[in-house]
């Protein structure tokens, strides 16, 4: 496919240097695309561009998903005057590193592109009353010394186990690296029951450091609302269902809980959090 | 995307050996041997991040190091006999994220390998994989060949302890090569190379497992180094083909008698001609069949 059949572009933002923040609509706790719609609604964040989903994901039908049809989705939004650049999208079934290149072509080339921040949730096995951290993995030593001033742990050792694949977002730091183009992937530990709901907490720490680092002057004040929203629910959980509060309490604890308790916790979450 | 060589060795008239894994791992285990025997050298490879996602990540200290991708290399080995080209994949490309290769990713890559063979000057192309078969495993596995063009028929009859798929009962000389070991023959008919096929047999019964099947591969190896005038030590081989025999006959003891009993009229079935009617009918191969395959379902849902 043509470089200009690949992707669409309605506007042109005026911008002499930007930073981009990536999101992956399937994340753990909607961390990537919670962060990123919250900040194009904050930031007044406009829709300029699309890739072309044909070649990328798979076009045999829609999915359904809450009764409502899905369509794969890969849209970019600017903020003109904080100079920010979000791309939210679906992950791409095929043709990975057309797709990824595609991405930072249209970046650089519209928004002047200069740095990049990839959103992401990773399974923790804590409780969700364990402050959150944010984890970072830099593609170079240049820009991982751009985030010393910040909360962040930068200094993560991993290594892809046997039978697992490496995620898009390292495939995407890889081929910035070889671009020469900076980029950082940021990682926040999601309590494992609240993988497929929400997690706020997550969302505000991940928002924070992009505050800080970007300088966008957020006022949080529905964020931390969210949160307290949340703590009441599972509160309201844990004194109904005492099996569960003591499964919580374990993890408190820092004790660890079976295979068959762990399911049961992550079912009773989900079914309770879906209900309100 | 693109090809990246090494070094560029005079070669004449190179033959090439080609090969991505498939079931048993029989033609790549061939293949990968006789590089090693004859001593090949690396030649160069294909840059595999529009063929595949990649395998590994490296992070260290905070800094993402690098990216492992499944590796397809060339080789290159100049003997007094004949200059001999080598390629081997480790993973087929797909399209659809199927682990036999097909579709856009496949021809481009079959393509990127002929343009490899014939920038050397090659001709002729071989590649490998496994034919299931209904044999016993303690029987030698047979060779079936499926060359690229008629005018190679002859040669391909010539070559000791091998088939044609015409020799083959029941398939009036049909059948289907999957994945690139099979693509790229076509591929190298459209650009006017003789390719052959050899495929080890591996047992109806073997196939389906994700073990290797050393003895398949011999009997390829067997043919390749007739064929290429190559003399190899099949020690190592033969080793490996001894401890599978006793893999395959521990998981086979424990079977029971009465499919251990049916399996083992698979030594007297023969399937091919020139041979003299077997003693079992075809209404119990096919029932022999149906207990395998009964059987082993049953075997990996207990797994």
């Amino acid at each position: 496919m043509s470089k200009e059949r690949a992707f669409k572009v309605f506007a042109k933002p005026e911008l002499q240097s930007s930073a981009l923040v990536i999101s992956w609509s399937q994340d753990a706790g909607k961390v990537g695309p919670k962060v990123t719609d919250y900040l194009n609604r904050k930031l007044e964040g406009r829709e300029f561009a699309e890739i072309n989903p044909i070649g990328f994901f798979p076009l045999g039908g829609v999915s359904v998903e809450d009764d409502v049809a899905q369509f794969p989705e890969s849209k970019f939004y600017y903020c003109q005057e904080k100079g920010l650049v979000v791309f939210k999208s679906d992950i791409p079934g095929s043709e990975w590193y057309e797709f990824l290149n595609l991405v930072l072509d249209v970046a650089e080339d519209y928004c002047k592109a200069k740095e990049f921040y990839i959103i992401g949730g990773m399974v923790s096995p804590g409780a969700h009353t364990t402050p959150r951290v944010l984890l970072s993995v830099a593609n170079s030593v240049a820009t991982k010394g751009l985030l010393t001033q910040y909360d962040l742990i930068t200094d993560m050792n991993y290594e892809t186990p046997d039978g697992q694949r490496p995620t898009l977002s390292s495939f995407l730091l890889w081929i910035a690296k070889r671009r020469k183009i900076a980029g950082v992937s940021l990682w926040v530990p999601v309590p494992f029951y609240l993988i497929s709901t929400e997690d706020p907490r997550a969302w505000k720490k991940v928002t924070e450091f992009l505050d800080r680092r970007f300088g966008l002057g957020i006022d949080f004040t529905d964020m931390d609302e969210e949160v307290v929203k949340q703590n009441n629910k599972i509160a309201q959980l844990r004194s109904q269902f005492p099996e569960l509060d003591g499964y919580i309490n374990r993890l408190e604890s820092n004790l660890s809980l079976t295979v068959d308790e762990s399911e049961k916790l992550v079912k009773g979450m989900e079914e309770f959090l879906g209900r309100y | 995307m693109g090809i990246r060589l090494y070094k560029k060795p005079k070669l004449d008239s190179p033959v090439l050996i080609a090969c991505w894994p498939g079931i048993g791992n029989i033609g790549i285990i061939a293949v990968d041997t006789l590089r090693r025997m004859v001593g090949a050298e690396e030649l160069g490879e294909i840059e595999p991040w529009d063929f595949f996602y990649p395998r590994k990540v490296i992070i260290k200290d905070g800094e993402l190091k690098t990216l492992e991708f499944p590796i397809s290399k060339f080789y290159f080995k100049k003997t007094t006999r004949r200059d001999l080209l080598f390629f081997i994949g480790e993973e087929q490309p797909s399209d659809g994220g199927r682990v036999y290769a097909e579709g856009t990713k496949a021809y481009r890559m079959a393509n990127l390998v002929l343009d490899v063979a014939l920038k050397f000057g090659c001709q002729r192309v071989y590649t490998s994989g496994a034919a299931v078969a209904p044999i016993h495993h303690t029987t030698r596995s047979r060779v079936w060949a499926v060359p690229n063009s008629d005018v190679l028929i002859d040669e391909v009859r010539s070559y000791e302890n091998t088939v044609l798929m015409s020799d083959i009962e029941g398939r009036g000389g049909q059948g289907n090569i999957t994945g690139l070991n099979g693509l790229l023959l076509g591929v190298a008919k459209k650009r006017g190379l003789e390719a052959i096929c050899v495929m080890g047999e591996i047992p109806i019964y073997v196939h389906g497992f994700p073990i290797p099947y050393p003895k398949g591969s011999k009997s390829v190896l067997e043919v390749l180094s007739a064929a290429l005038g190559i003399e190899i030590d099949m020690q190592g081989l033969d080793g490996l083909v001894e401890q599978s025999e006793r893999d395959i006959d521990s998981v086979y003891e424990r079977l029971p008698a009465e499919i251990k009993e049916q399996l083992d009229k698979l030594k007297y079935v023969t399937y091919a001609r020139p041979a003299e009617p077997g003693p079992i009918t075809e209404e119990d191969k096919k029932r022999i069949l149906q207990e395998i395959d009964r059987l082993f379902k049953k075997e990996s849902g207990g797994d």
